[in-house]
């Protein structure tokens, strides 16, 4: 192989074409790097930070670096998967996440990502924030509890479904969230339809679709088959 | 044009130390007063702000602990989660429930948020801590609960509820955490 096209990944060689950002030459390779807001169909956000690496030395986050020749990329270290797991505790803690009676246990990005990286607990002491569900909608609910923050649903509304139903509004710990733009600012007030490609991207279990909650029972899921570092495993649909 | 230097000229007395470009900058004790403001040792955006011997630093830190947690945006997450953890642990130890595990914790988020964090907002908001917790331990650690390990979980501030539904406050409805303490008083 071209020396010139391929840079290295924990040691691995891993071919990119110009252009390509660490993460998406690492996948297209079949090589795992943790992320929570990354999507291969999707621009790249960079916020959840999970796909941190360390580029000649360097921290960088490898959504949104420029793959270049020659470059000396750890992943998989315990430096770094030591940084993610306090990063996933932070998730856990600054939202309200109770796997046992969320109904997407076990399609869950953040759970399946946190079992990778063997997060026995959540370490820090929890916010327990006060967050409303919207249940307006007739086909979709939305529980807030569970937003990481990815911007993903924003992402798919705005570039498939051509209907902006989301944007990321607020500052800080307690105001930054995901809005619904409409007048009342309720799902419900919206052409949000269960069909959408927002409806199915949310990578936890803030969109969920009513009455399918348990079609797929619990041990046949998404990752209670395989883990979510298996290659062409993705987050969502 | 050392420290010193701008301190005799504006008067400054008894000072105990000088935080150089914001909270974000750095923190300077006495001993380091010779360096010089410039680009190759003490970069400066123009802030210069002086604490005499009256003032408490880790005080001064927590108030900037409070300051990054409101500032920041909440974009990322090593910063948005990280500033406001750090702002509970220092008021966690200003209520003197702290303990040299959470001095440890301190170290573990700025580690975290300088290398993760997506602006300089997060790269720099524990430096506060850092510094005064390299330069003046002992504000932190004569506020701490214990000098050994102490769970972050109170115990007998978790009974105040039952205690207030029966009604009890004697002292078999408290626990006892420092049986030794008492011993000793």
């Amino acid at each position: 192989m071209n020396a010139t096209t391929t840079f290295h990944l924990d040691g691995e060689e891993i071919p990119f074409t110009p252009g390509q950002t660490i993460i998406q030459a690492a996948k297209a390779a079949g090589a795992y790097i943790p992320h929570l807001c990354w999507h291969p169909d999707f621009q790249a956000n960079g916020s959840c930070k999970l796909c941190t690496v360390k580029v000649n030395g360097r921290f960088g986050s490898s959504c949104t670096m420029e793959a270049q020749a020659g470059m000396v990329v750890e992943n998989r270290t315990a430096e770094l998967d030591d940084k993610r797991r306090t990063l996933l505790q932070m998730f856990f803690v600054e939202g309200n996440h109770f796997c046992p009676s969320c109904e997407k246990s076990g399609d869950c990005a953040l759970q399946a990502t946190a079992y990778e990286l063997k997060m026995m607990s959540p370490h820090f002491d929890m916010f327990y924030p006060d967050r409303a569900v919207d249940a307006s909608h007739p086909d979709i609910l939305l529980d807030f509890n569970r937003c990481i923050m990815c911007s993903l649903c924003v992402s798919a509304s705005r570039d498939v479904d051509g209907k902006n139903v989301f944007y990321m509004g607020g500052r800080g710990i307690l105001g930054r969230r995901v809005h619904i733009n409409s007048e009342s600012g309720m799902l419900g007030d919206t052409d949000f339809a269960a069909t959408d490609r927002a409806a199915s991207i949310c990578p936890v279990g803030v969109i969920l679709k009513k009455r399918k909650g348990f079609a797929v029972p619990i041990g046949e899921r998404t990752y209670d088959l395989a883990p979510i570092s298996a290659p062409d495993k993705e987050t969502t649909p | 044009m050392t420290v010193r230097q701008v301190l005799a000229d504006c008067g400054a007395t008894d000072t105990l130390a000088v935080q150089i470009s914001g909270p974000s900058g750095i923190c300077l004790a006495e001993a380091e007063f010779d360096r010089k403001i410039a680009f190759e040792d003490l970069p400066t955006a123009g802030a210069f702000m002086i604490f005499d011997e009256t003032r408490d630093m880790f005080e001064v830190a927590r108030n900037f602990a409070h300051f990054f947690a409101h500032e920041s945006c909440g974009f990322c997450t090593p910063c948005r989660v990280g500033t406001t953890l750090v702002r509970n642990i220092m008021d966690k130890i200003a209520k003197n429930h702290g303990s040299p595990y959470d001095i440890n914790e301190l170290f573990k988020l700025h580690r975290l948020m300088q290398g993760a964090s997506h602006c300089g907002l997060g790269n720099s908001a524990c430096n506060p801590m850092f510094d005064t917790l390299n330069k003046f331990r002992p504000a932190y650690e004569r506020r701490l609960m214990s000098l050994n390990y102490e769970p972050a979980f109170d115990l007998d501030a978790a009974l105040s509820q039952a205690r207030q539904m029966t009604g009890r406050d004697d002292a078999a409805a408290h626990f006892d955490e420092h049986p030794e303490n008492e011993a000793e008083a």
